[in-house]
């Protein structure tokens, strides 16, 4: 009679954890869909972000036939209703992989990368975005070497790189209900076979949670950014009056270290002319310093 | 039977090479007179030898008139028969040795000899006799004249592009021992080369000396007008001489003359070195006239032809029909321009870059070949009826001027082209087997916008920041926390008496105190204080895991010191035991509000203790 209990109990559990991953997923119920932050429905996203599809494909059209300054138009209209979109609390992959493309139209390959990157976040599987990014990242002017996690390494923890943060987490959740679930049968219980099925589904959880933790770390607790201006120079140090270092251009990432007033200092994996006694190809043995300086926020979008 | 057979073919095939050999024999009979030498000194022999080519059943031909000589001995016959590649050749030749008898210049005359009635005679031959025995200084003029080169070209005027034969001559005087022949070709600067044929070798007689002959030809076309040099060519070989030992001291030269055929045995082999270089040929190369110059020329120099051909005669707009054009003769035939097409509208056939193939068919006399340019041609419109006219144009220098071939047009039906029907019909295994090519990427660009409805959310609001999220996460550990403590107080009841004893002490004295309370209605007065004194005693006992006989006053008081109760509640305690139990046996039972106070002591005193024992 007991037991009969403690499992109905447990089912109330589960049903009261889905409802609250529902809610998280799916937005709020309809009486609350609506960010209590800047106040943008999804109704009116998704008109916003068929009216800009709209407007690239008409752009895209224009383009076929030559007509640059109604594209250009329709681009820019495009881009702007995208970002209305972003500026009111509503985040998709799918609108910042739009708007990556609707920067590439207009020439912006900073912004255009800044985005994709973005985009990434959400759908981190999705094979377009990696073509065009890869694609944008191809005409820029900065030979950059690869800062990319070993295909051994991906494979191997193919989780971490093929679930954004939200799956990661319903994974971890999920995991976390099955372990209590299974702790709970153990304390009424005692066989032998659950006890082992515990621990498999313990270590999946330690697991799962490391690979949350790794990936919130990567991608809220490392600030990258795109230089989005056509050149900038990196100086020395966080003013005008420093001495400028060398030059990077549009479309180079760098890792933003710190910042002082206006300024950013950041780590550029660009690549670094050698002085002629050294031989090329050795640019991984440059020291860390050299590619680290200075530059003005502005030339730089977060990504 | 078989027999008879073998007779008759037998007899058959003697008829034949008998038919055959007259046939031979019976053409080009001339008489020649030959001589080892034309410059000896007295002292040496002069060999004559008169032959007779072409049959072998004459006599012998008269001897010439010679003066200055004697006759040593002779004749000696000798017949010859050679066959080479079928064509047999005949001769028989009558050698005399002659001895000059004075010096000076002399003629052999003219030999005659009579054959079926026809007389043939022999060229006559210069000898000149010189008295001093030949030194070593006066060898080379013999020498020159058994080995020496010549370079000539057919012609001392030609166009550009047109055709020159070269040819380079080796002669060496015959029964001469050469070897080791390196041939250095002239350098031929600013004229193409082609290799006419191979090595020719033949007799020459000169001087009455019969020569062999090496000849190599070249064709070559001028490149450009104006005076151009053939520089000279030179041969280098060995003339191989057998050396007696016993004259090994005199010099090598001296064995030229009537020691150089003498006898193998008793000479040792000797090389000599010789090099010679023929001069060089200055070729007049005059420029193509401008005059009458066809538009259609392209720079064909030669003697030319032209073929034309064609499969398809029905087709549809848009199919291919392949104009095969075959220009033909002499001439260097690599660089023949392709012929051309005349169309009225350049929209009618849509022209593809013709393929051509070379053959240079014989290259014995001149160069001559062919050359096959295959042209596709599709025709753009249905009111075709022929294929375009092609027109060819060279310059033949031999006659001075351009010519021009003209194709008349072809006639071909075009008909409308039909859409095609989609229909995989089954595929040979040729085809399917076929290479494979590799795609070109022709542009690159972005991939097209997504535009996906049902999975456009607001994907900013992370899981792990939502609070309903993490506080519904602590109610799973809550109740795993909850079923954990209240296992372990089953278990702890079912096998350890003392804190079962103790968790149930509490509500037993409450049971105890209710029947308290229904004796106090009743006013039993002992039933009552037996209850009370039983609650308090039965309560402590449990509290304190005794049994109830033990729980005295004083061992009561030892316990709930130890549990370090308060010395009030002990004396409280201590009160109540000694006070129930004196009302219980006394005959004085106490009013109804004393026994009431009773009561109510004794449940705020179990209450106490509760909360101190707990």
């Amino acid at each position: 009679m007991k037991l009969r209990i403690f499992i109905l109990l447990l089912f109330l559990v589960v049903l009261f954890f889905q409802c609250g991953m529902h809610s998280a997923d799916c937005g709020l119920p309809k009486s609350e869909d609506r960010n209590p932050k800047y106040g943008i429905s999804r109704d009116a996203a998704i008109k916003l972000f068929t009216d800009a599809n709209e407007k690239y494909l008409q752009a895209a059209k224009f383009i076929a036939s030559k007509k640059i300054q109604e594209a250009d138009q329709h681009l820019k209209e495009a881009a702007k209703q995208y970002e209305t979109i972003l500026a009111g609390g509503f985040k998709n992959g799918q609108i910042y992989y739009n708007l990556g493309n609707t920067y590439y139209r207009q020439g912006e390959l900073g912004k255009a990368i800044v985005n994709y990157r973005r985009a990434e976040r959400f759908m981190p599987r999705n094979a377009d975005l990696d073509a065009n990014l890869r694609l944008v990242k191809g005409y820029t002017e900065d030979r950059e070497f690869s800062t990319e996690i070993p295909v051994v390494i991906r494979r191997i923890f193919f989780w971490v790189f093929l679930l954004n943060q939200d799956e990661l987490s319903i994974v971890a959740v999920s995991l976390y209900v099955v372990v209590m679930i299974a702790l709970f049968f153990s304390i009424i219980r005692k066989y032998a076979w659950l006890k082992r099925v515990l621990i498999g589904f313990s270590i999946a959880l330690f697991v799962a949670m490391v690979s949350l933790g790794i990936k919130i770390y990567r991608e809220q607790g490392v600030n990258c950014g795109v230089i989005i201006a056509t050149k900038c120079e990196v100086r020395y140090g966080p003013g005008e009056e420093y001495e400028p270092k060398f030059e990077i251009h549009n479309g180079a990432e760098c890792v933003i270290e710190d910042e002082k007033d206006d300024w950013y200092r950041v780590y550029v994996n660009v690549g670094v002319k050698q002085t002629p006694d050294l031989k090329e190809g050795a640019e991984e043995n440059v020291r860390d310093d050299v590619r680290r300086g200075w530059l003005q926020k502005k030339h730089v979008d977060v990504i | 039977m078989r027999k008879y057979f073998r007779f008759f073919s037998l007899w058959f095939g003697i008829v034949i090479l008998f038919v055959c050999s007259e046939k031979t024999f019976a053409q080009d009979i001339r008489l020649m007179a030959t001589v080892d030498q034309n410059v000896l000194t007295v002292n040496d022999r002069l060999e004559l030898t008169l032959t007779i080519h072409g049959t072998q059943d004459t006599p012998a031909p008269s001897f010439p008139n010679i003066d200055g000589f004697t006759l040593l001995f002779g004749p000696n016959i000798s017949a010859q028969t050679r066959i080479i590649n079928g064509d047999v050749s005949v001769s028989k030749g009558f050698t005399y040795v002659l001895q000059p008898t004075a010096k000076g210049k002399f003629t052999i005359g003219p030999s005659t000899v009579e054959y079926k009635g026809k007389v043939y005679s022999s060229q006559p031959v210069s000898i000149e006799v010189v008295d001093t025995p030949r030194a070593s200084g006066l060898q080379s003029p013999d020498l020159e004249k058994l080995v020496f080169v010549e370079l000539s070209t057919d012609k001392s005027e030609a166009y550009v592009y047109e055709q020159v034969v070269l040819s380079f001559k080796f002669y060496f005087q015959k029964g001469l021992p050469v070897g080791d022949i390196d041939y250095v070709a002239p350098a031929t600067k600013n004229f193409m080369e082609e290799k006419l044929g191979d090595q020719r070798q033949y007799e020459e007689i000169r001087g009455g000396i019969i020569y062999n002959v090496l000849e190599l030809r070249t064709a070559l076309f001028p490149m450009m007008s104006g005076e151009l040099v053939i520089a000279p060519a030179k041969v280098k070989c060995n003339l191989i001489i057998q050396q007696r030992r016993d004259r090994r001291n005199t010099p090598p030269d001296s064995f030229f003359g009537e020691a150089f055929f003498d006898d193998f045995f008793g000479r040792e082999q000797k090389r000599y070195p010789v090099e010679r270089a023929t001069g060089s040929i200055t070729l007049k190369v005059k420029s193509l006239p401008e005059e009458g110059k066809p538009k259609e020329f392209k720079g064909a120099v030669g003697s030319y032809n032209m073929e034309v051909t064609t499969k398809a005669q029905q087709v549809k707009v848009g199919d291919p029909i392949t104009l095969s054009m075959s220009v033909y003769g002499e001439g260097n035939i690599q660089t023949i321009n392709e012929p051309v097409l005349v169309m009225s509208n350049e929209n009618e056939f849509k022209l593809y870059p013709a393929e051509s193939s070379t053959q240079i068919t014989n290259r014995e006399e001149l160069i001559r070949g062919r050359k096959v340019f295959s042209k596709v041609i599709e025709p753009q419109m249905i009111n075709l009826k022929s294929t375009p006219a092609i027109v060819f144009s060279f310059f033949d220098p031999r006659a001075g001027q351009y010519k021009t071939i003209s194709k008349e047009p072809m006639p071909i039906v075009v008909e409308s082209g039909e859409q095609e029907v989609p229909i995989q019909l089954t595929i040979s295994q040729d085809k399917v087997t076929t290479a494979k090519q590799q795609v070109q990427i022709l542009t690159e660009d972005i991939l097209p916008i997504m535009v996906n409805l049902s999975s456009l959310r607001n994907q900013g609001n992370r899981i792990y920041k939502n609070p309903f999220i993490i506080t519904s996460l602590s109610i799973p550990a809550v109740l795993v926390i909850a079923s954990f403590l209240l296992t372990r107080h089953k278990v702890r009841l079912t096998s350890d008496i003392g804190y079962a004893r103790k968790r149930r002490a509490y509500a037993s004295a409450k049971k105890r105190l209710n029947g308290a309370q229904s004796a106090l209605n009743q006013h039993l007065p002992k039933e009552f204080y037996a209850c009370l004194s039983k609650a308090m005693s039965d309560y402590l006992a449990d509290k304190l895991n005794i049994s109830s006989a033990s729980a005295t006053e004083e061992n009561v008081g030892i316990l709930l010191r130890q549990r370090g109760v308060g010395d009030h509640i002990f004396k409280e305690v201590s009160h109540g035991l000694t006070d129930f139990d004196h009302r219980r046996f006394s005959k004085d039972g106490g009013s109804f509000d004393e026994m009431e106070r009773s009561l109510k002591f004794a449940e705020e005193l179990i209450t106490k203790l509760e909360k101190q024992l707990s």
